[in-house]
């Protein structure tokens, strides 16, 4: 199995409610997949399953190495990194300090000064409000933060919860174009997003979930012409 | 618990029972012994619908024990009313004094309520010693036991203990009635998520401080009670050690539950004198010991074990009810 | 004029100590939501163990950096083996559990070392400093001193180190801080451990004043949580300021008021807790937190 992140038959419950009802897909090294859903569907619990945040059953191996039994800790050391639904963000810690952060859980040390310069680079206002309590930033400004820390891992795949949430068109278009050119750096990027038009023009691969399960599966350019998604997700 | 009901009838009549034979074959001072557990038990019961069923953390109970006990034993030395006046007195008199504690309670969470009536928890002592004329000062006041009354061949312990017994069921069963009807439910709703419960229409304000004054009214009562089975009342008694006694009960036995009060108040009486029984040099250390290990055990009380042990053993899929705060990081499915 | 800054300075000293304890208070506090009713009776244990260190032959202050030492270790080995246990259980009952710490360091204290009243001895110089008409305490410097270094210390390690960082990330976020890959219950391991120290400054430098026993902390424990009240739970600097204002204001009342003898003074500390909870629960420094439904 040479595919990056593969998953089989997961099922995940919070308590005694079961989200994820034996959902399996694998994403190729280098590659976008997004999935999408209405809410409540379990894509930010898919997320959660890789990050062992939740209690789950079935598979999920990342370069072939099973994720089951790790705390959520040793998958970030793995080389996986996860901005949360809601950003995350260290509110009362400065923009630079919650960066420092992001590269708590790499395993080469040093080399931060280059990646303060990557990530300003991608994110200038983030270098313009780096003594800043991070609390004090815009919505929009918070989502870079969230994917800048998450770059500071120097991660091999990306999750990312919904980036788009609650932020202006203009912004969420800014975030979108950049997380293109990370990916072709070579980090992989699975998405979550409930803009599905954005979503789908970024990404390779969709698949679609309902109720814990998935229900349509393919390369973005054929699902994005399928009538069903169009009608229920696209709009028209 | 969704037992069904006739066993359960029977069960608490068959346990009646062999509680009113106790003093025909227990020596007085082990009388004396379980008296002292059902009074611990009605005040813990008053702490646990506080704290467990409503979710307002008090580390002050023992001023209401106090007040209670001062009550009755003032009313006792000084005017000659008969003990059994003094209890629903000494009752709504906490009623008024736990209502008006409550109202600036209102605006205190938490640790900060914890802070607030832990403080005037270790205020007691001092200001009882302050109120000389009316306390006795450090001295206390000595009172003496009742007589069984209709000249029935009952010893002082063993009518007190009968007295106690029965105020315990009294009360237990009005308090059982209160907590599992519409208004318990509301109780509950308010610890559970007071905004929501706010927002349902339920007055929180009105309901929270009158819960502090039930909860007062119980305990006071349980101290009044204990008044006549020491018959003496001194500061020193109602120190902060009492307040955290019976908070250490209640969580032992399950804070938000009525069994548990029991429970609870077997563990504070009992186990402090195995303790002693078992280590003469460091007692307190084994209860330390005794402590953290039931919490290992049942972190929601003797009686959330047995829940818990009831449920797996009928396999039901009952919800545990009444959980206490458990603090939960929010998630939300997508 | 000059009584009034001798109280002040005299006040400081003490201040410091409640200081330094509210701190224990608060770090754990602010981690875990937990009050640490054992924080007081930890300290005395440490102090003990300085005292036995001392009597085996240990010059002072090899002594007292040795307890620190192993009272950051005790912290540690407590928070893993005691605590974790019950890390999710309700918030009353890892109470509970702190409470059964409590007894069980103050009776074991009390067998091992026995009850009886023991000297302890001060680093500092015996003879009092007079600036012009003013003398102050050896003892009283040597503790502001002493205080004011090791919250310099924690200061700038919390400030300026990569493990103090994630350690207050760890506090405030624990969620976010296990995507970042931050260890969460060793952070709060730690944290039991840097509070276990600064429990055991306190206890070394307040024992040479009330003499060693195993109650020595019960009322200095109080005071710290008058401290952590008026400064805030939830704010670190405010413990200590707290703490710093508590040592002077009681003093200052003792001096000047007079009804307020010795045994009121404690009154003093619980007035203060009531007046801060119906002002201002949340102290000079503590923030609310904004719950959203």
């Amino acid at each position: 199995m040479n595919a990056l992140l593969d998953v089989q038959a997961l099922e995940a419950f919070y308590g005694r409610t079961q989200a994820l009802h034996g959902v399996s897909f694998s994403m190729a090294k280098g590659g976008i997949t997004t999935i999408l859903g209405a809410n409540g569907a379990g894509k930010t619990t898919t997320l959660r399953a890789i990050s062992r945040m939740v209690r789950t059953t079935g598979t999920i191996r990342f370069e072939g190495e099973s994720l089951e039994r790790k705390a959520t800790e040793q998958v970030v050391q793995l080389g996986i990194a996860h901005a949360p639904e809601g950003r995350g963000t260290f509110v009362h810690l400065t923009v630079e300090e919650n960066l420092r952060l992001g590269a708590w859980g790499r395993r080469e040390r040093g080399g931060l000064k280059d990646d303060f310069d990557r990530v300003f680079g991608y994110f200038p206002v983030l270098r313009e409000r780096r003594r800043q309590a991070a609390g004090t930033l815009s919505g929009g400004e918070q989502q870079m933060l969230a994917v800048a820390r998450a770059l500071m891992l120097r991660p091999r795949l990306l999750l990312l919860d919904e980036p788009s949430l609650g932020l202006a068109p203009l912004v969420v278009r800014e975030i979108f174009r950049i997380l293109r050119t990370i990916n072709q750096t070579g980090v992989s990027i699975l998405l979550v997003e409930q803009n599905a038009a954005l979503a789908l023009d970024l990404a390779d691969h969709v698949f679609l979930l309902e109720t814990g399960r998935v229900v349509m599966e393919g390369p973005s350019d054929v699902l994005r012409k399928d009538d069903t998604i169009r009608r229920a997700y696209l709009g028209y | 618990m969704n037992t069904p009901r006739l066993p359960r009838v029977a069960g608490l009549l068959g346990l009646l029972l062999v509680a009113g034979a106790l003093p025909f074959v227990l020596s007085n001072f082990r009388l004396f012994q379980f008296s002292q557990v059902y009074i611990y038990a009605i005040a813990i019961l008053g702490l646990n619908m506080l704290t467990g069923y409503n979710g307002q953390f008090s580390l002050g109970h023992g001023a209401f024990y106090a007040i209670g006990a001062y009550v009755s034993a003032i009313m006792m030395d000084r005017w000659n009313i008969a003990y059994g006046w003094t209890l629903p007195v000494a009752g709504v008199l906490c009623l008024i004094v736990g209502f008006l504690f409550g109202l600036p309670a209102l605006r205190l969470e938490g640790l900060y309520l914890a802070l607030a009536t832990f403080s005037l928890a270790l205020a007691v002592p001092q200001i009882l010693k302050y109120f000389e004329h009316w306390t006795g000062g450090s001295q206390g006041i000595v009172l003496s036991k009742p007589n069984a009354p209709f000249g029935l061949k009952l010893n002082p312990d063993q009518w007190l203990y009968f007295v106690t017994l029965g105020v315990l069921v009294l009360l237990f069963w009005l308090g059982a009635n209160l907590l599992k009807g519409r208004i318990g439910r509301a109780i509950v709703a308010i610890r559970d998520n007071h905004i929501a419960a706010e927002a349902m229409g339920i007055n929180t304000a009105l309901y929270k401080s009158l819960v502090f004054g039930v909860s007062a009214a119980y305990t006071g009562v349980a101290g009044a009670l204990s008044a006549s089975v020491i018959a003496y009342v001194a500061p020193d008694s109602f120190n902060v050690f009492l307040s955290v006694t019976l908070l250490i009960g209640s969580v032992i036995g399950g804070l938000a539950s009525i069994s548990g009060a029991v429970f609870g108040a077997l563990f504070i009486q009992f186990v402090p004198n195995w303790a002693q029984d078992i280590s003469k040099a460091a007692p307190w250390a084994i209860f330390g010991v005794f402590l953290i290990g039931f919490m290992y055990l049942m972190p929601f009380g003797i009686a959330g074990g047995i829940r818990l042990l009831w449920t797996r053993a009928t396999r039901s899929r009952v919800e545990p009810e009444g959980r206490s705060a458990v603090p939960t990081q929010a998630h939300t499915t997508t | 004029m000059d009584i009034f800054i001798q109280q002040v300075v005299s006040g400081l000293a003490t201040g410091g100590i409640y200081a330094s304890l509210a701190l224990a208070l608060v770090m754990i506090y602010q981690a875990t939501d937990v009050v640490n009713f054992a924080q007081g009776e930890m300290a005395m244990f440490a102090t003990y163990i300085c005292w036995s260190l001392i009597n085996a032959g240990l010059p002072y202050w090899l002594a007292f950096l040795s307890t620190l030492a192993i009272a950051f270790v005790g912290g540690v080995v407590i928070e893993r083996v005691v605590i974790r246990p019950v890390e999710n259980a309700p918030i009353l009952s890892i109470v509970m559990v702190t409470l059964g710490l409590l007894v069980i360091c103050n009776s074991v204290a009390g067998w091992i070392w026995t009850y009886v009243q023991k000297p302890f001895p001060s680093p500092f110089p015996e003879n009092p400093f007079k600036f012009g008409n003013i003398v102050f305490g050896a003892h009283d410097l040597g503790e502001i001193q002493v205080t004011l270094l090791v919250l310099l210390c924690i200061y700038l390690f919390f400030r300026f180190t990569p493990l103090g960082l994630a350690m207050r990330a760890a506090a405030h976020n624990p969620v976010s801080s296990r995507l970042v890959g931050i260890r969460v219950g060793w952070m709060l391991a730690l944290g039991w451990g840097l509070a276990a120290v600064f429990g055991a400054v306190a206890g070394m430098m307040v024992a040479p004043v009330l003499t060693l026993e195993p109650n020595l902390m019960g009322g200095v424990q109080i005071y710290a949580f008058a401290a952590a009240t008026l400064g805030g739970f939830t704010s670190p600097g405010g413990a200590v300021l707290g703490g710093f204002i508590v040592g002077v204001v009681e003093n200052l009342v003792g001096t000047y008021v007079s009804f307020i003898g010795t045994e009121l003074k404690f009154t003093v500390a619980l007035a203060m807790i009531i007046v801060v909870l119906l002002v201002k629960p949340t102290g000079l420094f503590g923030t609310t937190v904004v719950k959203r439904v």
